[in-house]
């Protein structure tokens, strides 16, 4: 981080001396009067992490983002608290209007980092969450510190009693992430079931934080499913062999079984703080072995065996997406 | 996403990404025009700047070298270019190359006649002082040669090198000290008509522009296409070469500017206003009083007038409202 302050530092001087004979002093005041430094530095540090394929177009939503934000009123809790107790009396419209902004911002949030960059996109849903939840400032005081894996806390049902995102626009958050990864309505519905929670339901960050991770991990694996398809298949020969396809489907599925037992370790040791390091050992152990299961390698195995075998059939894209996300929801755990 | 991020350094990606220059621009333009441009605040103005990047309205009447810091700047300027004198194209007018010049000033006051020059003799090939050329043929020729103009250079400084007879493996990919010394002779040179009917044997040079494309990585065509263009024959001239590129489509999607040449010509938004004006023309023919007609006929010479006399009406034109859609407030 201080390199890149360094170098901001330096680009500016640099910049404008060479526009300019004198760099004057006024300008340099007027500079830091305005804050434009700490500006451009928070500008460039989102802009890194993110590391989109757009960064100009990053930049670019990343300041209208903030200006809709200090133009709008804050997303302070003063304005909220406000907006909650006059809810009866400015009608249900405005409400929703600013509801469908506060969505759209904690998408956006929620959009910067892949999941797999994990920190960041911890950040993120924490900021989406904060964004979300009504009540979040009064609540920053009790919230619990969050860990490396905060879905696998145990978070006491009580605490929540005071707030937390409501059911219905956490429901919503899912289904617009798993429609932007470009999941169809139709697979990602029972997905959603599982994972929703009622209207009325106040949701703990946890579940917030699963539910958002799980649909992101949801769209990739979707999008790699497509893709596989797509090898296995020739678009000319028409749809796939179904054995083919069972036999891809196999090894998706023993995959997925191989990383769901490294989960259900980590959920049992999650108190255990002392053997911490070696769970973290043990996980990276079952991940490897999963993705080895998935290997090129083991597919075309499964494949070869496959063409041996009779082929039963044809089975198209839909049904293979189908299939795919079957064999991942049945294994989501439902938020109860 | 680029999920594998984490393997590219975060200089590089700052680097390769270009935003500390447009920062710099941002703020160096910040405090010439501090008052203007703090009257909706800070992040307003920053919100814009990079809405116009974005959008590539950035580049009207700003100078050359902002123009040409960036390729992304310079394929903007193409697309401002076209969109603003398209109509031009539309009306079948050629113009000589000091009317491109003209041109090309208003949008940007301090535009060089040399690079004007440069594109016409892709066109010409021969002597450009007297030279005609239509719209469609200049722009693909001046997208070429103002977007990857240092590797033409070298290119053509190899090219010399290799009529010269020097064999290719003493073909030195210039260093752009040497570039500069040999490109004004080999602009000399080029202007003497038996320059066109040299060439040289397209397989090596095809193998020493492939070298070259190492050094200019994002600033030089494909080496696919670059390849095509030398397969097609057993020798080539320079200007053959450069021409071949200029009508290559692929670079013309690479680069993103403009349309495809079938569809460098339509503009439907501004066909339909000359059809109402017609309309409106035709009901009430020879009209003085007729305001509404005037009025309108005015507006339409106001947005795009291809007659003869329009440095003057196109000066206006373009001042008061830029491109024909979106023009970015914040920007002169």
């Amino acid at each position: 981080m201080a390199d890149k302050e360094k170098r901001r530092s330096a680009a500016l001087p640099s910049g404008m001396s060479s526009g300019k004979v004198v760099k004057s002093d006024s300008e340099r005041e007027f500079l830091e009067q305005a804050g434009v430094g700490d500006l451009l530095r928070g500008a460039i540090l989102k802009m890194v992490e993110a590391r989109s394929d757009d960064p100009i177009g990053f930049l670019a939503d990343h300041f209208c983002n903030l200006a809709s934000v200090t133009d709008s009123g804050t997303a302070g809790c003063g304005d909220e608290d406000q907006q909650q107790q006059q809810q009866q009396s400015t009608g249900l419209a405005g409400a929703g209007a600013h509801e469908q902004q506060r969505l759209n911002r904690a998408l956006w949030h929620l959009r910067l980092a892949h999941h797999s960059q994990r920190s960041a996109f911890s950040n993120n849903v924490r900021v989406a969450y904060d964004l979300l939840n009504l009540n979040g400032c009064l609540r920053q005081a009790s919230e619990n510190p969050e860990g490396p894996d905060g879905s696998c806390l145990d978070v006491p049902p009580d605490a929540e009693g005071s707030g937390g995102v409501k059911g219905g626009l956490y429901t919503q958050t899912l289904e617009c992430l798993c429609s932007e990864g470009g999941v169809p309505a139709s697979t990602s519905a029972p997905l959603l079931r599982r994972l929703c929670c009622q209207d009325h339901e106040a949701v703990p960050y946890d579940v917030f934080r699963h539910g958002v991770l799980t649909c992101a991990v949801f769209s990739d694996y979707i999008r790699q499913a497509q893709r596989l398809y797509a090898e296995v298949c020739c678009p000319d020969e028409g749809p796939a062999t179904r054995a083919l396809c069972s036999a891809v489907l196999g090894t998706l599925k023993e995959a997925l079984e191989t990383s769901q037992d490294c989960d259900a370790n980590c959920f049992v040791n999650a108190n255990a703080k002392s053997s911490a390091c070696l769970e973290a050992n043990a996980k990276a152990i079952r991940y490897l072995e999963a993705s080895a299961k998935i290997s090129p390698h083991k597919l075309a195995q499964a494949m070869a065996g496959a063409q041996t075998r009779g082929p039963g059939g044809n089975m198209d894209a839909k049904e293979f997406e189908n299939a795919a996300a079957d064999l991942f929801i049945a294994r989501v755990k439902v938020v109860s | 996403m680029n999920r594998l991020s984490s393997a590219v350094p975060a200089e590089q990606y700052l680097a390769d990404s270009q935003v500390l220059f447009y920062l710099n621009d941002a703020v160096t333009q910040l405090l010439d025009h501090k008052e203007e441009y703090t009257q909706f605040g800070l992040v307003r103005y920053f919100a814009e700047y990079f809405s116009s990047v974005k959008n590539s309205n950035h580049v009207l009447f700003r100078e050359l070298n902002y123009i040409r810091a960036t390729q992304h700047n310079r394929a903007s300027f193409i697309r401002v270019f076209w969109r603003c004198f398209r109509q031009i194209g539309k009306s079948g007018d050629l113009l000589s190359v000091p009317e491109y010049r003209s041109l090309l000033q208003l949008l940007c006051p301090d535009f060089p006649l040399e690079a004007v020059q440069s594109a016409s003799r892709i066109v010409l090939a021969d002597d450009i002082s007297d030279g005609l050329m239509s719209f469609s043929d200049f722009i693909y020729a001046f997208q070429l040669q103002f977007c990857y103009q240092e590797f033409l250079d070298s290119v053509q400084v190899i090219y010399q090198d290799l009529l010269a007879g020097k064999s290719p493996n003493t073909v030195i990919v210039p260093t752009s000290s040497s570039v500069e010394q040999l490109v004004s002779v080999a602009t000399e040179e080029s202007d003497r008509e038996e320059q066109q009917q040299d060439a040289v044997d397209s397989s090596t040079l095809a193998e020493c522009v492939d070298a070259l494309c190492e050094r200019f990585k994002h600033s030089c065509p494909s080496r696919t296409c670059l390849r095509e263009v030398l397969e097609q024959t057993d020798k080539v001239s320079y200007y053959g070469f450069l021409q071949s590129l200029a009508n290559h489509e692929s670079i013309n999607q690479t680069i993103g500017a403009l349309p495809s040449k079938e569809e460098l010509l339509i503009d439907p938004e501004m066909d339909q206003e000359l059809d109402k004006l017609i309309a409106q023309i035709s009901v009430s023919p020879g009209s003085n009083s007729s305001g509404s007609a005037i009025g309108g006929l005015k507006e339409v010479q106001r947005r795009a007038s291809p007659r003869r006399n329009i440095h003057h009406r196109r000066k206006m034109e373009v001042e008061s409202d830029g491109s024909t859609e979106e023009t970015d407030s914040s920007e002169n």
